[in-house]
């Protein structure tokens, strides 16, 4: 036992997933070129022209007399408040995650490594898996924000430390949220309240965002009043207690050169960085694993919650329920694929990391929808009208392609090793995908559907083009969801559980750049061709731009699906 | 070594371990038999100290597993029926991860995993990825480096699964040399035949309660029967009935 030697747990974990992560990436470049490729080209060029686009929109704001650098500041205030809020949310779904449905916890748990380097070792984790992203898509704008002010070299040296230190208070606040609703909510209630909350929300954003009357009278005379009352809107990026504000401050009085300033916004940082740091380093460990054992320990019909569940035990557990009776509504529909389906949505909505992913997304285009009924109200000229209508097209494609690259790619790689189930039964291969194709056609062709019909009605366009923009993203609903599903047949991943991780690969990315390209690409050719905005084109340029749509939207689509229908009768399971 | 008293485990209204008692001393070989959701994984996984007791105590080695969990998991060993195990590592890799914590010297680290290695035919998989190995190899895996840092109670969930017939017996001989060297071992099992041939003592559990406890020939006695398949039945379905 000479050599015996004390390592810290916490750094051979560290250390341990280094390597585990280092030979991933190695792994993911060796294996496939074009995809690491692909995904160094989107880095770079996102970077760029990310820094481009904001480096021009905030010279452009910057060159208004007296209200660009009033107007900039408050963007600045804004961009790390909204940080500070999709930070803390998307912490406390990754601990979540992490702490209480990881193998690697419930391992570690078994060996002599204490609750609180195991609680700290994943907060950390969660933080960074939680924090990169955003990181790196604020980057360019704050690096754009540094040159429009010619600021020093100093200040890209010193915004790194101040983003670093805060953010370790979102993580540390979601770690604590996520072991809270672990102890006291089970599955049912968690769900009941994250759909009470996205109401909230949305009810709270549409009463928030009044329209103000402004007249043209005062937009001349008063323009400072003006913006200072659609600024109050804003207001809340100011509250002093925000970590938010402290960093704001702190990279604001940096660049104006009031060094003094900066340096206290980074005290009280730095001070409740390490307040909060050395409560979760050191205190929350216990709180930890008694949430992890409520987490193991609860039943299908946990106490606190019983009210909500359904008390059918036994022989009655056989009976129909809602979606079986629902279902049976489609009698002509053949009864493996309704069966099917009706597994598909409890799969989906028993898992809560899933349903909650869409819940945002879906509350985030509700949001917008309801922006735009005042948003209209401020479109007088037609060009405007019309830019708008085909933006907002473009708005809803893109994010139905989000969700059919989230949800409807992964479909056949989550059965996973359970694939030969379908796989043997007589429905086959090919109805299967057929009908996992047609159930998310149709339920995406619902939502996006009357999105886009109440959006365009908000916009106060034409009865005919409100046809035209909902038949369109119908069409479009079709490709995105079989160009997902056939890649997704294409290039499945049965060892793979975590459906962010399905999509996170080459088949994955592949069908999100190709699902973009088809609608900045379909829009454009749409906007360029009509009939009716941007002054005009003939029937005939009108036809062919609606055949070519048709026409590209049926091989993007029925390619793919073909091709991966193939792939699936073939497979060997 | 392993003390349970009063034992009980809820998961809502539903009782998973009910009331159990149970004493397994130093150096002996306890396999707990059961139909399926008798209990014996609840009773397990309280034991590994990932959850909490309703009611009861756990003690390993002397220490209650929920008030000195680093105390009792430096002693004790604990092989789950699916082991968790680092994809990206060699088993040398993990071998050595495991070593260090539990603390033990670079020299041990090596000494015992060459050896335990040796015993589970693992010399050529040494430099492999995990993740390339079938699962019976990642079984053995799980077994060395449970049984690297020599602890004093190992308790095993199922350990034969996936194990071809040469290194179950292997795995047999390593657990009967380390009781023999006063190492406690705790197996459950649907395998009758592990327990007839390996253990000093036999647990059965059913709805949560042990309803016999006894050496072979004990439980041969007790219930007038020489097969310990017929007095399994024979007392998992009465209490069922």
């Amino acid at each position: 036992m000479d050599d015996l030697k004390h390592i810290s747990h916490w750094r051979l974990l560290f250390k341990v997933n280094q390597i585990q992560n280092w030979r991933r990436l190695k792994l993911a470049v060796l294996s496939s070129r074009l995809h690491a490729f692909l995904m160094g080209l989107f880095v770079v060029g996102y970077a760029w022209l990310a820094f481009e686009l904001f480096r021009k929109g905030l010279q452009f704001t910057s060159s208004f007399p007296g209200l660009g650098p009033v107007l900039i500041e408050r963007m600045i205030f804004l961009l790390f408040a909204f940080l500070f809020f999709l930070l803390l949310l998307s912490n406390v779904i990754i601990n979540f995650t992490n702490l209480f449905r990881n193998r690697e916890t419930h391992f570690l748990l078994t060996l002599p490594v204490s609750h609180q380097v195991i609680y700290r070792w994943k907060i950390f984790e969660s933080g960074v898996l939680a924090s990169w992203a955003f990181l790196f898509l604020i980057a360019p704008l704050v690096i754009a924000y540094g040159k429009t002010y010619n600021a020093s070299w100093n200040f890209y040296f010193v915004t790194p430390v101040f983003v670093g230190l805060f953010v370790v208070l979102p993580g540390v606040f979601g770690s604590w949220v996520a072991l809270f609703l672990a102890r006291w909510l089970d599955r049912l209630a968690f769900q009941v309240a994250a759909m009470f909350v996205v109401i909230l929300v949305i009810v709270f954003i549409s009463s928030w965002l009044q329209p103000e009357v402004v007249t043209d009278e005062m937009l001349e005379t008063r323009v400072l009043d003006v913006v200072d009352r659609l600024l109050a809107r804003t207001q809340f990026s100011l509250f002093p207690f925000l970590p938010s504000y402290w960093v704001s401050s702190g990279l604001t009085q940096w660049i104006e050169g009031a060094v003094m300033g900066a340096f206290f916004f980074g005290l009280v940082l730095l001070s409740h960085t390490l307040f909060f740091g050395y409560l979760a380093a050191t205190r929350s460990g216990g709180f930890f694993f008694s949430s992890l054992s409520a987490v193991n320990s609860r039943g299908r019909k946990a106490s606190l919650w019983s009210f909500l569940h359904n008390k059918k035990s036994g022989r009655s557990a056989f009976e129909p329920k809602f979606l079986d009776r629902l279902a049976k509504l489609f009698w002509w529909s053949k009864s493996d694929s309704r069966a099917l389906i009706v597994k598909d949505t409890l799969t989906f909505w028993r898992d809560t990391t899933q349903w909650g992913q869409s819940l945002v997304l879906l509350g985030l285009l509700v949001a917008y929808i309801m922006n735009l009924r005042y948003f209209s109200h401020r479109l007088t000229s037609d060009f405007w009208i019309d830019l708008t209508s085909y933006l907002n097209l473009g708005a809803c494609a893109l994010n139905l392609a989000t969700l059919t690259t989230r949800f409807v790619f992964p479909q056949i790689s989550l059965e996973g090793k359970r694939i030969w189930i379908i796989g043997m039964a007589p429905l086959g291969m090919r109805r299967t995908l057929m009908t996992k194709f047609l159930f998310s056609t149709v339920v995406s062709m619902i939502v996006t559907m009357a999105l886009v019909g109440a959006s365009c009605m908000m916009l106060s366009v034409t009865v005919g083009r409100i046809i035209y923009f909902t038949v369109a993203i119908g069409v479009m609903s079709f490709t995105l969801n079989a160009l997902a599903l056939g890649l997704g047949a294409l290039y499945p991943n049965f060892r793979e559980e975590n459906p962010s991780k399905i999509v996170s690969g080459f088949g994955g990315t592949l069908c999100l750049v190709l699902s973009f390209l088809y609608i900045v690409g379909m829009v454009s050719l749409m906007a360029v061709t009509s009939f009716w905005a941007f002054g005009g084109s003939s029937s005939l340029v009108f036809g062919i731009g609606c055949l070519v749509f048709l026409f590209v939207s049926f091989f993007l689509g029925w390619m793919p699906l073909r091709k991966g229908i193939r792939r699936m009768t073939t497979l060997e399971v | 070594m392993i003390e349970i008293e009063g034992l009980s485990k809820c998961f809502g209204d539903l009782t998973a371990v009910n009331d159990i008692s149970l004493s397994v001393p130093r150096g002996e070989f306890f396999v707990i038999l059961g139909p399926n959701a008798a209990g014996k994984t609840t009773t397990i996984k309280v034991m590994a100290g990932l959850m909490r007791p309703t009611k009861g105590s756990v003690h390993i080695c002397g220490y209650n597993i929920e008030l000195d969990p680093l105390d009792a998991r430096k002693r004790m060993a604990y092989l789950p029926d699916f082991p968790f195990l680092y994809d990206k590592l060699t088993p040398s890799e993990f071998f050595r991860f495991t070593g260090q914590l539990f603390g033990m010297a670079e020299s041990d680290i090596k000494n015992e995993s060459e050896y335990l290695s040796d015993r589970f035919s693992l010399g050529e998989f040494l430099s492999k990825p995990i993740e390339s190995l079938s699962h019976g190899t990642k079984q053995r895996v799980a077994i060395v480096s449970a049984l690297m840092h020599a602890p004093e109670v190992f308790v095993l969930d199922e350990p034969m699964v996936g194990l071809d017939p040469h290194h179950a017996r292997v795995l047999k001989d390593i657990l009967r040399e380390r009781a023999d060297q006063g190492m406690t071992v705790f197996v459950s099992t649907h395998q009758l035949s592990v327990a007839e041939e390996m253990a000093d003592r036999i647990g059965i559990m059913n709805q949560g309660r042990i309803v016999a406890v006894g050496s072979h020939s004990e439980l041969q006695a007790a219930n007038r029967d020489s097969k310990l398949e017929s007095i399994f039945l024979s007392l998992t379905t009465e209490a069922d009935g």
